[in-house]
């Protein structure tokens, strides 16, 4: 952790002095290591790292900010009289003064727990472990063949006019692999993840293990050359939980981003379907759905100790038990929507960026049975692996998806493959079908949450168990 | 605002290659002033401001290269990133199919830079907003969008003596209007402020959404279509990423791969890629330094060729056409992002549909979900 930062401190206070009602002041260094295989071959070795400066003012009703990578008493003293600027000009089209819900001053430092720090791990042993995966992803029709391993640290520093002073450092490691295969006559097939991510040390890269996940999916794609087309007609779906992290990602943490509620992105990334009078009584999805947003989860991408508000990590429930009770908030939309805080949720990818309404982990919570239980109950139906293309309504009501890899379930269990497979549902009627959810809840992170302009790209987190749909009606291309 | 202009952003770069422990070294810098004013419900809701940098080195050791980014053109950390690149190309795979770093070549004179237009502040944006939002409040409706200013500057020194500068700007308003029975979307975008008119884009929008009412559920079927041109964008901006790139044709994923000299759409189809149009956003030259060159993609449905990046040209033993993309966002094989299809008239084109229209259903696509804006 860094040390204490005075120039935080005196900016938030000029901020202050020049009638500020509310001031922040957030430093931020980010560092990424990234290898990446290609074929067997080293691919790309690549660092890159930042540093800069974010103020935020709320002045004369309206927030201003201005965000620097320059050093040096002009650049920041030219940073508060950008964001004063900004807030003056805002304030001229508004009717009502931003507020902020009341959130106690905060002090500390939080850190990821690591075993071994990614960054220190020597180069040579990053590219073995990849190069004994890309040995499990050669099969007789793979084409095209990839791995990678990359390392994350961001370090944080927040002050706030209110009395907050807190510092933060995050690292993350991910992982993925990838094949293509291609047959004569046959449509191409390709298995790959992009959300193994965690807040974790090189630790979680072993824990992947790496090879026998290639060997899976070597062994899906030359399965899936010459599978069968599935029937279309209405069947049981059982997800596998890193399928149903994209669901839960797409369908309940963005239409519960209270921003989206007060239209603040009506003409980027949307709006919504669940609003302020559906809290307590839509029907988001039957009994056994219930989903947590939760900033505390061990190991989570969405895991801090504050949020960019300076908000305490906390959770709180979105649905329960099929029913729509909670918002995703900052501090101002909170206010905005007259309800205490009960999750911190407002992130900026860097300093340069504007904290806005994010995810933290949001998660399907887990059910009791097991995974063979929930499988036994299918006597007809599909395992679907892990999603391939997707598309979205900007209400998150209305969505569409394919999948990479489906297995067929025959009484119970699993018989080869089946190709082409793809739903479409709107959000209540396709959580309104599930019949149960399995006890082997896993964490999946994602990388890029695309949202706000200029578009900030977010870690966020996503649990899920095993579940089962009924009576799907599923669409079938060649 | 500060403009650093040409000699002030080559020098460091060109001071710190001196030292670069490689048998080629390139360093690129993006600098960026970025203004956004987001609004909703009449109301500026985001308002900001950030000066950052870019600036990526990449060196080459035997035929190995490393690639290291940083964000401080200061000379220590010039020459630190430098030597982080140097030891990514000793722990990378030797290429052997690499290309080199360019050779020196002229490239063309900017022409997306206005002096005004970099000056704007906040309370200019504030008032091209306010413009709109009078308007969509005369007909009882409300707006929200954005108003964004960008000053950018690029400069790029190798070890072969390239080297290049170039100063843009880009101007860009967005107004979604919402009334009880829809919305309507317009939008604006150049290099100058001189290319917005807020009146004419809240006119724009006010009108689509009073025209949205009376909405019908469509049933899943074939249906005669007109896109409109930002739906038309968004689909070209996909077949860029899916197809107009040497990537795609080595990996086969081309739909003009093996296919040149063919039909491969409609014949009233013509594509192509053109930086240096005046009435795109370009800089003059690509990342690697190669000035940007016309690259016919499609002309009357007939496959004609793909851009390329040094890389790719050298897969198909032809010459860069200036197309290499900034590695964080495309992949190697060049990127084709100042895309313009060949036009008929609008009216044609609905007159078109009208007379099909007769033996079968119709639709007008005014824009797909989350269309981004052309950039560059």
């Amino acid at each position: 952790v860094p040390e204490r930062d005075a120039q935080l401190a005196d900016l938030v206070d000029l901020g202050a002095r020049r009638g500020a009602a509310y001031a922040d002041a957030r430093r931020v260094e980010r560092e990424f290591e990234a290898v990446s295989v290609r074929d067997g071959e080293v691919e790309s070795v690549t660092r890159s790292s930042d540093r800069g400066i974010g103020f935020r003012v709320i002045h004369r009703g309206a927030w201003g900010f201005a965000a620097t990578d320059r050093r040096g008493e002009t650049s920041l003293r030219t940073v508060v009289d950008e964001a004063f600027a900004r807030a003056e000009a805002a304030a001229s089209t508004r009717t009502a003064p931003v507020a902020l819900a009341a959130v106690a001053p905060q002090r500390g430092e939080y850190r990821t727990t690591l075993e071994r720090d990614p960054f220190a791990v020597p180069v040579p042993e990053r590219i073995a472990l990849l190069r004994a995966a890309d040995a499990n992803l050669k099969g007789p029709h793979a084409v095209s063949r990839r791995g990678s391993v990359a390392a994350y640290r961001t370090r944080k520093h927040l002050v706030t006019s209110e009395g907050t002073d807190v510092q933060q450092e995050i690292v993350e490691s991910g992982a993925g692999v990838s094949v293509t295969a291609v047959k004569a006559g046959a449509k191409p097939a390709q298995r790959y993840d992009g959300r193994l991510t965690r807040q974790a040390g090189w630790e979680f890269i072993e824990y992947l293990d790496l090879a026998r996940r290639a060997a899976r999916y070597r062994d899906d794609v030359e399965a899936m050359l010459d599978a069968p087309l599935a029937a279309e007609r209405p069947t049981t779906l059982v997800f596998t939980p890193e399928f149903l992290a994209l669901l839960v990602h797409e369908s309940c943490g963005h239409p519960t981003e209270a921003d989206r509620v007060l239209e603040y992105e009506v003409a980027f990334a949307g709006t919504t379907f669940m609003w302020p009078k559906d809290r307590g009584t839509l029907r988001y999805g039957s009994e056994h759905v219930s989903m947590t947003a939760d900033a505390t989860v061990p190991g989570g991408m969405g895991t801090f100790g504050w949020d960019d508000d300076g908000v305490p990590a906390m959770r709180t429930k979105l649905i329960d038990r099929g029913t729509f009770v909670g918002y995703l908030t900052s501090r101002e939309t909170a206010a905005a929507l007259g309800v205490p805080v009960a999750i911190g949720s407002a992130r900026a990818e860097g300093w340069q960026h504007f904290p806005i309404v994010r995810m933290v982990n949001v998660s399907l919570d887990p059910g009791a049975q097991s995974y063979d239980a929930l499988l036994q109950g299918v006597d007809d139906g599909l395992l679907l692996e892990a999603p391939a293309s997707y598309s979205l309504d900007d209400k998150r009501q209305n969505f569409h998806f394919s999948t990479q890899s489906a297995r067929v379930i025959r009484r119970g269990v699993l018989e080869g493959y089946a190709r082409g497979v793809s739903f479409q549902s709107l959000t209540p009627a396709f959580w309104g079908r599930c019949d149960g959810v399995a006890d082997d809840w896993e964490l999946h992170g994602f990388l890029s949450c695309a949202k706000g302009e200029p578009l900030q790209l977010m870690r966020v987190g996503h649990g899920a168990a095993h579940a089962r749909f009924r009576d799907v009606p599923i669409e079938v291309r060649a | 605002v500060t403009v650093l202009g040409r000699d002030a952003m080559l020098a460091p770069l060109q001071d710190a290659l001196r030292d670069a422990k490689a048998d080629e070294a390139e360093l690129w810098v993006h600098r960026r002033r970025s203004a956004i004013s987001r609004y909703a419900k009449n109301e500026i809701h985001q308002n900001a401001v950030a000066d950052e940098t870019l600036v990526q080195a990449r060196t080459v050791v035997g035929s190995a290269v490393g690639i290291a980014n940083a964000n401080s053109l200061d000379p220590a950390d010039l020459r630190r990133l430098v030597a982080d690149a140097c030891a990514a190309a000793r722990e990378s795979a030797p290429n052997a199919d690499w290309p080199g770093l360019a050779e020196p070549a002229p490239a063309s004179e900017p022409n997306a830079y206005d002096a005004e237009t970099a000056r704007a502040d906040a309370a200019s944006q504030a008032d091209a907003i306010k413009r709109i939002t009078a308007a969509v409040k005369v007909r009882g409706f409300r707006a929200a969008g954005t108003h964004q200013i960008e000053l950018t500057e690029d400069a790029l020194a190798n070890t072969k003596g390239a080297s290049a500068y170039a100063p843009s700007t880009l101007a860009y308003l967005r107004a979604l209007v919402t009334s009880d029975t829809g919305t309507g979307w317009a939008e604006d975008l150049g290099w100058s402020t001189r290319s917005l008119d807020p009146s004419d884009v809240a006119a724009r929008a006010i009108e689509k959404a009073a025209l949205d009412r009376d909405r019908t559920q469509l049933p899943p079927g074939d249906y005669e279509a007109v896109f409109e041109e930002l739906a038309v964008a968004e689909v070209l901006r996909f077949m860029s990423l899916t197809g107009l790139s040497g990537q795609t044709l080595k990996d086969g994923r081309s739909f003009m791969a093996g296919r040149f000299g063919e039909q491969v759409t409609g014949p009233r189809f013509s594509l192509w890629d053109d930086a240096l149009d005046a009435r795109t956003l370009a800089v003059p030259f690509d990342v690697e330094g190669t000035p940007k060159q016309r690259v016919a993609l499609v002309e009357g449905g007939v496959a004609k060729g793909v851009v390329h990046d040094r890389q790719s040209a050298r897969w198909f033993d032809t010459r860069s056409t200036g197309h290499a993309a900034d590695p964080r966002r495309y992949s190697v094989g060049g990127h084709a992002g100042n895309l313009t299809m060949a036009a008929a008239t609008r009216s044609a084109n609905s007159s078109s549909v009208r007379r099909d229209a007769a033996c079968s259903s119709r639709a007008s696509i005014t824009r797909t979900h989350r269309t981004p804006s052309a950039r560059r």
